[in-house]
């Protein structure tokens, strides 16, 4: 089952979502931020926007700061979702 | 997207006004439409429009592309498919985005990357795609792999999130991840924004490891070791049975990595 983000008003009335979908490009780990037909991808691991476009800066803080203070439970979610890529499996893991 | 797309049909309390396309009104500005372009795509509001598209489109240039809001009979549906590329239209087990959803992504410029609905076919165990350029694309129902928290229910089909996000009941899979492994040219445009971050054999090895859900220690006779130090780019781009190893266990050829 998806994991969906509960955001505080009035961001979901807004058209905001932060989802981790079954199936999503999962290199790497990360949330989407959807809203209409355009989606910003937020690293999991190093916390950051993977894409330069769309601009994250459309993003409104409130939703940045509501992944940061949820980051335990979509970390969670994501490892328990893909347990082939867990978020602790960082690039050094394997020297 | 440069294609013209062309509205036919009463748009002013529909959603679909807010598109900047040309409304074409009578049978002459059809036929002339048809015939100066190529390849174009089309969307018939109404049962009077699909009646003056019926009507004024006589022709063997099949690459057009047409978007039905309305029911067609069966012999009208015949006459649109021999005359377009694609029809796309309501049907029983067709699903297709809300409307106001609808128009949004097919006026968006990545219209090609979004989908705008499809149609479950159980007996093949196929899903097809209607993209937002209206072309189609085919699933099999096996590509949707089956989480530890959820299975893909194709009878609980839909499109949502503006043709981000294709729905199988609870089960939810992005249109992004469908579109990079099975369309190359979407694989491409993905890639041409990636290549910004990483354009090395490495990354590209990575990308698509990860996109298959492989270890780094699954490469026998390579190390983990190995493989980690080949995806940071801290030895030479590998090359024969180390090249081929690689890509036997990745299922792809060994010259098709650097695609991912």
């Amino acid at each position: 089952m998806a994991f969906r983000l509960p955001l505080p008003d009035p961001l979901p009335a807004r058209g905001w979502k932060v989802k981790i979908r079954d199936l999503e490009r999962n290199e790497p780990p990360h949330v989407t931020i959807l809203r209409k037909q355009r989606a910003w991808r937020f690293a999991l691991r190093t916390r950051t926007f993977l894409d330069e476009v769309p601009d994250p800066k459309d993003v409104p803080e409130e939703i940045v700061t509501e992944i940061l203070r949820q980051l335990d439970v979509l970390c969670r979610e994501w490892d328990a979702m893909y347990p082939e890529n867990p978020i602790e499996s960082r690039e050094d893991d394997d020297d | 997207m440069t294609e013209p797309l062309f509205l036919l049909g009463d748009a002013r309390s529909s959603p679909f006004r807010r598109l900047g396309s040309d409304v074409l009104r009578s049978i002459d500005a059809v036929r002339e439409a048809y015939a100066r372009h190529g390849r174009a795509r089309w969307i018939v509001l109404d049962a009077d429009a699909l009646g003056l598209l019926a009507s004024a489109v006589h022709g063997h240039d099949r690459w057009h592309r047409l978007l039905l809001l309305e029911r067609a009979s069966t012999a009208r549906r015949e006459l649109l498919h021999a005359l377009f590329r694609v029809v796309v239209a309501p049907d029983d087990g067709v699903s297709l985005l809300p409307p106001e959803e609808l128009a949004e992504v097919m006026d968006d410029e990545g219209a090609e990357d979004r989908f705008i609905g499809g149609v479950v076919d159980a007996d093949d165990r196929a899903l097809v795609l209607y993209r937002g350029n209206l072309d189609r694309l085919v699933v099999p129902h096996a590509w949707f792999k089956a989480r530890p928290k959820a299975r893909p229910d194709f009878a609980a089909f839909a499109v949502t999130d503006y043709g981000q996000t294709v729905q199988l009941g609870d089960y939810e899979a992005s249109a992004d991840a469908i579109l990079y492994d099975l369309d190359p040219d979407a694989r491409r445009r993905m890639k041409e924004r990636e290549i910004k971050r990483d354009a090395s054999f490495g990354g590209a090895l990575r990308r698509l490891r990860s996109a298959r859900g492989i270890a780094r220690s699954d490469f026998a006779p390579l190390s983990a070791k190995t493989v980690a130090r080949i995806e940071r780019g801290e030895v030479d781009e590998p090359h024969g049975d180390t090249l081929a190893t690689i890509a036997k266990r990745l299922g792809v050829k060994p010259e098709q990595i650097k695609s991912y």
